[in-house]
């Protein structure tokens, strides 16, 4: 047994090093496109912000998919069904080979990002704001390697913006995407519509913001109904919050609160189920599977369009570091395909999109936060 | 009679053969793990060179990229992996040695968890909100965190003592009191880090340079001071149990408390101290983590350590040596275990490695019964 496994060990280094002298410009050029990505502890089969990562590097631009431990080449046809029809032209394939790394507990988020820049990666991808630290630390030790950071600027210790020549940030105006939710909702809803926001931070703020405005803009006397869960990971409290609001009236409710929201979207199924008209707005991908019959639309943020845009750059050697913020003008926000019907869709809809056109075109500015929607004066019409 | 005067070779190769008798029902299981795991990865990954493949990168990131040195990579390939491991075998250690005493004393702490989570809670705040000279700051933070560790610890060992209330119970009940307490209220509530400009951290305030655990060998590494703090506590563990009259006392408590109380030995103060010890291992283990390498609490403590504890203490059968060496065995297993990922093998294959041979060590009988037909007990007979 022993004189085996040596036989083995003594082929494999052998073959390693015939390759290494054989070829080593083709190997430099492979290495080049090798893209890592560390998932948080979320992990690979969250619904939602890992997933629309790892759909973005391994289905959109590699073209495989990931099965009993190994990548294996998606069927073109596949490939094209994970992809929005919108951007079927624009996410062409990119040669690169998707190398990814879960993170089971925070403190490997440090030594995952090593371990995949030790491999050789072109560009290595942190996905969620958890990492910042970590992806901070492993930029600064290894200034040839390139990163991309989804949703968070690198930070200082106190807080402040620190730019590194070898990182990209992507961050996402969700207060934009959220606005058009918010017009939807006005258009739907007569008296009230509700918002359940997870834990109470600038993050989901931007959401709350963004999505008042837009009901302003179609519905000034409609109230919003606000209520925060304090968490991200209960679904419980998202049901709580949801019933709380729909007792109170609000006929559409927006949520913006991780795992809590699918217990709002459960609270309006069951409210429904009971004959109210009531809708739900999804977030970060189309939650529509949830509960179709309920969800009127989501406020789709687009993770996996960060990722292969940085995977396509890297490939045409135009991968620049620096923060991208991704708006409605860039694909980064969007709203999720409204389904369902609802008396004056049709017009509602045409409004919806002449908001969105005039969000893109920069003759609309959507508000962030509180400060900015105490002066927000919507368009008129 | 020849027993009487050993030469001393003889005695040398009979405390060896003790020391292996002992080591067998640990030893044994962990091997047998390793190989069933090794034969799992070949049948289901696409066999044999594929298993070499992800144990070969399990060990190099266990104990550092030795193949990448010899080809002439920086030393950071060594020191590296010597970081993840010593970090990974310092908490493990530490929450080991927590279970370890209270089982001394006949107790069964499965709060280790929770006292790691309020020592761990105690460190990040000391390391932030107050301003020490670094001699004096770290310091400050592990005494704090084994404190919080300790108090965490005493209220269901008053319970035990005054009102008979079983320590499992209680224990791990305070666990999920922990979870509440400071992942729902304290972290994400008053003790958030403020940040300006809209921007979202995770977590506390990050802890003052002067507080972190001092690196050993530079930032190349995050191998830190922890580990020789999990190790001197092993040895002081080690020592009080088989050097002093208190350690006795311990042991006699947990062996038979009415025959202790007999003898004379006051088994409350027993237990109280060994309950004490207990939490504020665990608390140092939450200490190491935060000064070590996260800098702060973070949104929510992922690891399981203090659960992990248990096994370490059952695997190292209970003595503080023994735990350190699972400990760091273990450590390095799960630190390297991270690149078979590399090979396709899921990210809990360490976990899954560590749960089975905390299985066979459960079939201890098995393992005795193998070590007195291989080890006897006495050479030649009578």
């Amino acid at each position: 047994m022993r004189r085996v496994l040596l036989g083995v060990l003594v082929a494999m280094s052998g073959c390693k090093k015939a390759q290494d002298s054989k070829a080593p410009a083709p190997k430099e050029a492979a290495a080049t496109r090798l893209v890592g990505l560390v998932t948080d502890i979320g992990g690979r089969g969250d619904q939602s912000f890992n997933d629309s990562a790892l759909r973005g590097l391994e289905a959109w631009a590699a073209g495989v998919a990931f099965k009993g431990g190994a990548h294996a080449p998606l069927p073109p046809a596949a490939r094209e069904a994970t992809i929005p029809p919108e951007l079927r032209a624009r996410v062409r394939p990119v040669a690169v080979k998707p190398l990814v790394v879960q993170s089971k507990v925070q403190e490997d988020y440090q030594p995952n990002l090593q371990l995949v820049v030790d491999q050789g990666a072109g560009l290595v991808i942190g996905v969620g704001f958890a990492l910042e630290n970590a992806v901070e630390t492993v930029a600064k030790q290894n200034p040839d390697a390139r990163f991309l950071l989804i949703d968070s600027p690198v930070l200082d210790a106190k807080g402040g913006l620190l730019a590194l020549k070898n990182v990209r940030t992507v961050i996402f105006k969700e207060h934009e995407g959220s606005f058009l939710a918010g017009a939807l909702a006005g258009l739907v809803a007569k008296e009230r519509v509700g918002f359940v926001g997870g834990m109470e931070i600038p993050l989901i703020k931007k959401f709350e913001a963004g999505f008042k405005a837009g009901v302003k803009t179609t519905n000034p006397s409609a109230r919003v109904l606000v209520q925060y869960t304090g968490s991200f990971d209960n679904v419980q409290h998202g049901k709580q919050a949801g019933a709380d609001l729909l007792s109170k009236g609000a006929e559409v409710v927006f949520h913006a609160a991780g795992s809590d929201g699918s217990g709002v979207i459960q609270a309006v199924k069951e409210a429904r189920a009971g004959g109210a008209a009531v809708f739900a707005i999804g977030v970060d991908s189309d939650q529509a599977h949830l509960a179709p019959e309920a969800v009127l639309t989501s406020m789709v943020k687009r993770v996996d369009l960060a990722v292969w845009q940085a995977a396509a750059d890297l490939e045409a050697g135009a991968l620049s570091g620096g923060d991208v913020i991704m708006g409605l003008a860039e694909g980064g926000v969007t709203l999720a395909p409204v389904t369902l019907d609802f008396p004056g869709k049709a017009e509602a809809l045409a409004k919806v999109e002449a908001l969105r056109a005039a969000v893109v075109s920069g003759a609309l500015a959507v508000p962030a936060n509180d400060e900015a929607l105490q002066t927000f004066s919507p368009p008129s019409h | 009679m020849l027993e009487a005067t050993p030469t001393p070779p003889g005695r040398l190769r009979r405390a060896a053969r003790e020391l292996a008798r002992a080591a067998l029902p640990s030893v044994a299981p962990i091997l047998t793990s390793l190989l069933v795991c090794f034969v799992a990865v070949a049948a289901l990954r696409g066999g044999v060179a594929v298993a070499v493949d992800a144990f070969l990168a399990m060990t190099w990131g266990a104990i550092g990229d030795v193949p990448r040195l010899l080809e002439g990579a920086s030393v950071a390939v060594l020191l590296r992996p010597w970081g993840e491991s010593a970090t990974k075998a310092a908490l493990l250690t530490l929450t080991g040695l927590s279970v370890a005493a209270a089982f001394r004393v006949g107790l069964f702490n499965i709060g280790a968890q929770g006292q790691l989570m309020v020592g761990a809670l105690a460190a990040a705040v000391v390391g932030a909100a107050v301003e020490l000279p670094a001699a004096l700051h770290g310091p400050a933070c592990l005494l704090a965190a084994a404190l919080a560790g300790g108090l965490y610890a005493l209220g269901p060992a008053l319970l035990k003592l005054s009102r008979g209330v079983h320590e499992v119970i209680s224990t791990i009940m305070l666990n999920w009191v922990a979870v509440a307490l400071i992942e729902n209220w304290l972290v994400p509530g008053p003790l958030r880090a403020q940040v300006g400009g809209g921007n979202s951290v995770a977590g506390t305030a990050q802890i003052h340079e002067t507080a972190e655990l001092p690196r050993l060998v530079g930032e190349v590494s995050r191998l830190n001071a922890g580990i020789l703090l999990a190790a001197g506590a092993a040895v002081v563990l080690w020592l009080w149990l088989a050097r002093f009259v208190g350690g006795y006392e311990w042991r006699a408590a947990g062996l038979g408390p009415e025959a202790a109380r007999a003898a004379g030995i006051d088994v409350r103060r027993t237990v109280l101290r060994a309950m004490l010890t207990s939490g504020a291992l665990a608390g140092l283990a939450g200490a190491v983590l935060v000064l070590g390498t996260e800098q702060r609490y973070p949104a929510t403590l992922g690891a399981p350590y203090g659960f992990d504890g248990i096994a370490m203490a059952l695997i190292g059968q209970g003595h503080p040596l023994g735990v350190l060496a699972t400990s760091t065995l273990f450590g390095g297993l799960r630190a390297g275990g991270t690149r078979m990922q590399l090979f396709g093998v899921h990210k809990s294959f360490p976990e899954l490695i560590q749960g089975l041979a905390l299985l066979l060590v459960a079939a201890r009988l098995v393992w005795t019964k193998l070590a007195d037909r291989w080890l006897p007990a006495r050479e030649g007979g009578p």
